[in-house]
């Protein structure tokens, strides 16, 4: 019975199958292989230039020991203990967020303000706050009125041009104004506003607005008590509005609300109480601390040539939040805008549709564009058509804008196809318009992978050097960008140009400190965008 | 509306050969949807050819044939849904209450707020129930109580019961049979004349496309119901009139349900029905 095959033969390995799967097997090495390659040549790479900027040899062994028991360790605990429980690692969620969050908005609000005037800012702010403020409350008062919607942007640009005409007359008799009272009409008053109504909307008007007042009166006092120590008086103010109170207000609803999660409100308390007492005990004992290159001179100082130590990249810090932040008030609207009409507006065919598929076409082309031929352009619209000023805010930010509009409108193209047509259909087939199929449908589930898109195109910008140098923008400046016309500087630049300096300390030590800056400033810019990102998905 | 006719509709079945005050009343029914040699293409190829019939308030009419002879095309010209697609071309007259629709001081968005359609797949929005059924009256600026309104749309889609205490959550974690009722309620929450269905249980599984068969019977009472369908059982249980469109996009015959299943003038017909093609 020789020739005759039993099922277990039929069903057995015989070699053409091994070969088969010996050939899957060694595609597949190869895959993690190549995998292994990229991910561990990067880590490398943030290794090198971590330890460079850190230079963790030269702190004493005690000095670990010290941060692994009051930092690393309480830390590990506690989100091995948050992992188990479902409600406090959401907690937990939310208060790194609304800590975090608050700290750095509260920063970031103060730097920039700070850099281009409280007093600008609060005027032009006053200005497009009230028109629209009126629109709302004509709306409230008149039944039937049904330009509200469109209403309201056009009146904010009116106030902004308003603001622009009357700034010479308004900016004296504000400027007697204490620096503290712009912060407290910029950020106390909308964040009193907020909660107010926020509270109102949950538990009635009377205790929003006593809620409201409280966060009013807590601004008020937090000034008076700090004028009275001598205290920075502004900066007090924007971190009780924009730190101190949302957190406040986030955390007290989680423990009223979540008994079973309330402990996760502890989480970011334990990072920071352990950073706190690591660096207490550090001083306390006179425990070796690392030489490192990220100290408080370098982002709080501005740039020193000579002795390292003293080398600060404050003002291009300053610099490149501005830049990045302007550029995205310019290029976000009109990218998103223009990814609108091709994907929504524009006809199949005919001549428009053959105009708007050859549009679509060079736009996928032009984010391959070399950045260098971005700062060409740049140059010759604002420098030398408009006639702004050499590598000022504004020809910077217009710059990196164009650079990522395409990057911006085909992501955002991407997202609004993904969107699915019987969503469409339906609303359509409900009567209505295309302007309120786009808004209550289309858009709301395209903001996710719109967001998603400006976050690339948000760190690609922060990141950008050449473009800055083709425009001229400064090197090495020791002032923050006073305003949107005035001289920028960023963060890239000024890495750039210290990698040539002539001692090692700084090629091997400011450098990758700054670079760890920049990593670390773009980390942040995307993980708001991720957070936002998140909170739209989930609602939708 | 008219209120020539408020009387309960009259089940129609293979079955129940009924006589009893069957033509008289119905006849006297006034013709809401009339449409006159209607031709649709797309690009070059030639979808609808020539299709008059009239459509009768309040009665329900199935549209039946093979895949690709038409019916849907049909169905969509009737609240102008194929404007949206590049390539068709209308010609002829489709009236609605004596207006032919296609004429150029329609507006395709008031028009769609009279004739309300529901998909073959179940295409609530990602928003809440409440939003859902609410859109309608939203986009249309009703400014009555809407939640009254949403708790009657749901109650006539027969839904009410089943998500009364969840109506804040969202319309996607419904059942796909609840998912095309919550489409109906949100069809029917701005009060339109005639709803338009384009195989709306196809989807769906034979207990859920038996609750949308009875509720469509209930709301013929209140509108006028077209519905496309590719089964004829379907079409045989809840319709007053079939249409049957063969290949080629053309309207072969139209009459009393019963009459089309018992005894259709045309053997391509009788073929189709009995299942020798299709």
């Amino acid at each position: 019975m020789a020739t005759q095959e039993t099922t277990g033969d039929q069903l057995g390995r015989d070699a053409a199958l091994r070969l088969q799967q010996l050939k899957g097997r060694l595609f597949e090495v190869a895959l993690v292989a190549a995998t292994l390659v990229g991910i561990v040549s990067l880590l490398a790479l943030f290794a090198q230039i971590g330890s460079d900027a850190f230079q963790p040899e030269s702190a004493s062994a005690t000095w670990f020991l010290v941060y692994l028991g009051t930092l690393v360790a309480p830390t590990a605990a506690f989100t091995l203990y948050a992992r188990r429980r479902p409600a406090v690692r959401e907690t937990n969620a939310l208060a790194f967020a609304a800590v975090f969050g608050g700290l750095l908005l509260s920063a970031v609000t103060y730097v920039v303000v700070e850099s281009l005037s409280p007093y600008d800012v609060f005027i032009y702010a006053a200005f497009a706050a009230v028109p629209p403020a009126v629109v709302v409350a004509y709306d409230r008062t008149t039944d039937g009125w049904a330009y509200t919607g469109p209403a309201i942007p056009a009146s904010i640009l009116v106030g902004i041009a308003a603001a622009a005409l009357l700034y010479d007359v308004v900016r004296g008799p504000i400027g007697i104004a204490a620096g503290w009272i712009m912060y407290f009409g910029l950020v106390t008053v909308p964040a009193a506003l907020l909660i107010g109504t926020l509270t109102a909307s949950r538990r009635g008007r009377r205790s929003g607005i006593v809620v409201g007042g409280l966060v009013a009166g807590g601004g008020l006092a937090v000034a008076a008590a700090s004028i009275v120590a001598g205290t920075n008086a502004s900066l007090l103010v924007v971190f009780f509005s924009l730190f101190a109170v949302p957190t406040g207000y986030v955390l007290w609803r989680s423990v009223r609300t979540d008994p079973a999660g309330r402990v996760g409100v502890a989480g970011p308390f334990v990072l920071l109480g352990g950073a706190l007492l690591g660096a207490a005990v550090v001083s306390q004992f006179g425990i070796q601390n690392p030489d490192t290159f990220l100290t408080p001179n370098l982002l709080l100082q501005s740039w020193d040539g000579l002795r390292a130590g003293n080398a600060g990249v404050y003002p291009q810090i300053v610099g490149s939040i501005v830049i990045v932040g302007f550029m995205a008030v310019l290029a976000f609207p009109v990218g998103i805008g223009a990814a609108v009409y091709l994907e929504e507006y524009a006809p199949d065919t005919g001549i428009r549709g053959r105009l708007a598929t050859l549009l679509e076409i060079n736009i996928s082309n032009l984010a391959g564009v070399p950045s260098v031929v971005y700062g060409l352009l740049g140059l010759a619209l604002f420098r030398r058509t408009l006639g702004l000023g050499t590598g000022v805010v504004i020809s910077a930010a217009g710059t990196l804008g164009l650079l990522i509009l395409p990057i911006v409108i085909v992501s955002t193209q991407e997202a609004l196809r993904s969107v699915p047509d019987a969503l469409r259909q339906g609303s359509y087939g409900m009567g209505a318009s295309r302007w309120q199929t786009l808004r209550e449908v289309v858009l709301p589930e395209a903001i996710p992978g719109t967001l998603t898109g400006t976050i690339l195109a948000l760190a690609r910008a922060i990141g950008e050097t050449a473009p800055l140098v083709i425009i001229a923008v400064a090197t090495t400046k020791y002032s923050p960008p006073s305003g949107l016309f005035g001289s920028a500087t960023a963060l890239p630049l000024q890495i750039f140009a210290a990698a040539s300096n002539a001692k090692p300390e700084f090629r091997h030590g400011v450098v990758p400190a700054a670079a760890v800056v920049l990593l670390i400033l773009m980390l942040l810019m995307n993980a708001t965008a991720i957070v936002i990102r998140n909170k739209y998905a989930r609602e939708t | 509306m008219s209120e020539s006719d408020t009387s309960p509709k009259i089940q129609t079945t293979i079955e129940t050969d009924d006589d009893d005050g069957r033509t008289a009343p119905l006849d006297a029914r006034d013709t809401v949807i009339e449409t006159w040699d209607l031709d649709v293409y797309y690009g070059d190829e030639h979808a609808l050819d020539g299709v008059s019939m009239e459509i009768r308030e309040h009665d329900v009419t199935a549209l039946i044939g093979p895949s690709g002879c038409g019916k849907s095309t049909f169905l969509r010209c009737i609240n102008r849904m194929n404007d949206m697609i590049d390539v068709c071309r209308v010609e002829g007259d489709v009236e609605f209450d004596g207006k032919n629709v296609y004429d150029d001081d329609v507006d395709p968005v008031a028009l769609r707020r009279k004739i309300g359609i529901v998909f073959q797949k179940p295409n609530p929005f990602p928003k809440s129930i409440r939003d859902n059924v609410a859109y309608g009256l939203k986009i249309q600026g009703y400014d009555g109580d809407i939640d009254a309104r949403v708790e009657e749309s749901l109650k006539r889609a027969a839904l009410y019961e089943e998500v009364k205490d969840q109506l804040d959550s969202s319309g996607l974690d419904l059942s796909g049979g609840q998912q095309q009722r919550l489409c109906i309620a949100r069809a029917i929450a701005p009060d339109p004349e005639v709803i338009l269905m384009d195989e709306p249980t196809s989807a769906l599984d034979p207990v859920a496309a038996s609750k949308i068969e009875d509720l469509i019977d209930d709301l013929a009472e209140e509108y006028t119901v077209i519905i496309v369908t590719h089964n004829m059982q379907q079409a045989a249980r809840i319709s007053d009139k079939t249409a049957v469109f063969l290949t080629g996009g053309r309207l072969v015959e139209y009459d009393d349900t019963t009459k089309i299943f018992e005894n259709p003038e045309h053997d391509r017909v009788e073929d189709y029905i009995t299942g020798k093609f299709g």
